[in-house]
């Protein structure tokens, strides 16, 4: 067992010269950005350090559920507004997304149905492995003499 | 342009303005991320929502031992095969693998009785047998990754008689006292049984929110990393596809999703090798295959302190830890994944599966 750890040390950037044709003032707002990014590790640390509190986690956690309560109570209150008015609701989505779930699983078990009734007219020797589009390729590769990692 | 893009165009969206600047039509938005998952593969066996593809050969002849890849159950297995030229899949086919995939599918209402049990003990042995089936060699290769590697590891760990000749786990968690926020977030107090009687499984937005207060100002940098690489446009392109991927998440089944809270969270109940599974304790020491754990170095989701534990677990000679610069996504679909992970494991793989 051993760790490799690879080589992370950045390589210097050259510094381009204002004198380069190419070169170009920085904008500030690329900046500001660039500083964003280069803070957002320390900053998302301090506020996950804040999160793993226990006492911080009670209350968040409290807050999630009844804010999952108000939302299904809405969801289900709206239902009948947005019928009226001819809309699809939340829930209609969800239905229809379980209903294309259930399409897309048959058409899937449809295919492979098809790919197994293939390998069985081979096996059975009624098509060759070419005319049924089944490719088989020699097991015989070999990793190159490069030595493993 | 139709209506709709027509009031989208009106709308102040400063992304849009700036790739309009950039000469991307707004119309070719969409077109931006190309196909996702897009490496020609067949699919062999289905089951509920469960789906095995097998990748077709890309090159003259095979390793003899064919790959099994093991996916997350709460994200979308694409992110393996996000495009050409940015896929570990597409890696591995044209290093002369037969690789095989599991999709397990977004569980429905009436799959909320789906528990790790069936995962390991059914699902994962059903993909196995096919895999024999199809290509007709005796042994496989298994590759898990993040809670597929978990399940991957059970598997081995319960079936030390079957076909398994390579184990291949990839930021696998194992050990719950490295995952501090969640565990405290889903400790005593978090009643999650009041969330599965609201929603029947854990939904889709809950697991992607849970996942985003990890790093909570990661989703705010990757926007303006974003705007200050506006001007090159295979940048945009692979952040774009990400942002889909991170954004499409599955729900978690009720079962299962009640196992890894209580067994796993609260009960670190692998570690303490006090995990059963259909009534098998589930001891990774009796894992005796050849073992790589590959690791990303700033991994978030599954930090050092929740992975490291594995390789110490396991209880085979040929073992291994490599530890590689980046995050939990950019481990296998950066482009440094490209250039350190992918050859890492082909290599790895291949003296092993002649």
């Amino acid at each position: 067992m051993k760790a490799n750890r690879p080589n992370t040390a950045k390589p210097a950037q050259p510094v381009q010269a204002v004198s380069d044709p190419d070169f170009k003032f920085p904008s500030f707002f690329a900046m500001w950005r660039d500083w964003i990014v280069k803070s957002e590790q320390q900053w998302s640390e301090n506020v996950s350090k804040l999160l793993k509190d226990e006492r911080a986690a009670s209350l968040i956690g409290k807050q999630v559920d009844e804010a999952r309560m108000m939302h299904k109570m809405y969801a289900e209150m709206m239902q009948s507004y947005l019928a009226a008015a001819n809309l699809p609701s939340r829930l209609d989505l969800e239905w229809l997304d379980e209903r294309m779930g259930r399409v897309e699983d048959g058409l899937a078990a449809v295919q492979a149905e098809l790919v197994q009734l293939r390998s069985a007219v081979v096996k059975a020797g009624a098509a060759s492995a070419t005319d049924a589009g089944i490719v088989r390729l020699p097991r015989t590769r070999r990793p190159s003499a490069a030595k493993p990692s | 342009m139709n209506d709709v893009t027509a009031a989208e165009a009106r709308m102040p969206n400063p992304l849009a303005q700036a790739l309009w600047r950039l000469g991307i039509e707004r119309d070719d938005f969409a077109k931006l991320t190309g196909e996702l998952g897009a490496t020609p593969k067949e699919t062999i066996y289905a089951h509920g929502t469960l789906k095995l593809h097998h990748y077709r050969p890309q090159s003259d002849e095979l390793y003899r031992v064919p790959v099994l890849i093991v996916t997350s159950l709460v994200n979308q297995p694409y992110i393996l095969d996000l495009s050409p030229g940015q896929s570990m899949v597409e890696h591995l086919v044209r290093q002369g693998f037969d690789v095989y995939l599991i999709e397990w599918g977004r569980p429905r209402a009436e799959h909320q009785h789906l528990t790790l049990d069936d995962y390991v003990l059914d699902r994962i042995p059903a993909c196995v047998a096919r895999v024999h089936d199809d290509c007709g060699e005796p042994d496989v290769s298994i590759i898990g990754y993040c809670i597929g590697g978990l399940l991957s590891v059970m598997y081995a760990a319960l079936h030390t008689d079957g076909p398994l000749r390579n184990l291949v786990c990839m930021a696998a968690p194992v050990n719950s006292d490295g995952l501090e926020s969640l565990k405290t977030w889903m400790g005593g107090h978090f009643d999650e049984e009041l969330l599965l009687e609201l929603y029947g499984n854990v939904p889709a937005d809950l697991v992607q929110n849970a996942l985003r207060m990890l790093r909570p100002f990661g989703k705010l940098a990757g926007a303006m990393n974003l705007l200050n690489n506006l001007d090159k446009p295979e940048f945009v392109q692979s952040n774009l596809r990400l942002g889909k991927w991170e954004a499409d998440n599955i729900p978690f089944a009720a079962g299962a999703f009640r196992q890894m809270v209580n067994d796993f969270l609260r009960g670190n109940k692998l570690v303490q090798r006090t995990w059963a599974l259909g009534g098998k304790r589930v001891d990774p020491s009796r894992i005796r295959v050849p073992f790589v754990h590959l690791l990303a170095e700033d991994d978030h989701i599954t930090p050092y302190a929740s992975s490291r534990d594995l390789v110490k677990l396991v209880g085979s000679k040929d073992k291994q830890e490599i530890i590689i610069k980046g995050g939990h996504v950019g481990l296998v679909a950066s482009r440094g994944a490209e250039k350190r992970m992918w050859p890492a494991l082909s290599a790895w793989l291949a003296a092993r599966s002649t």
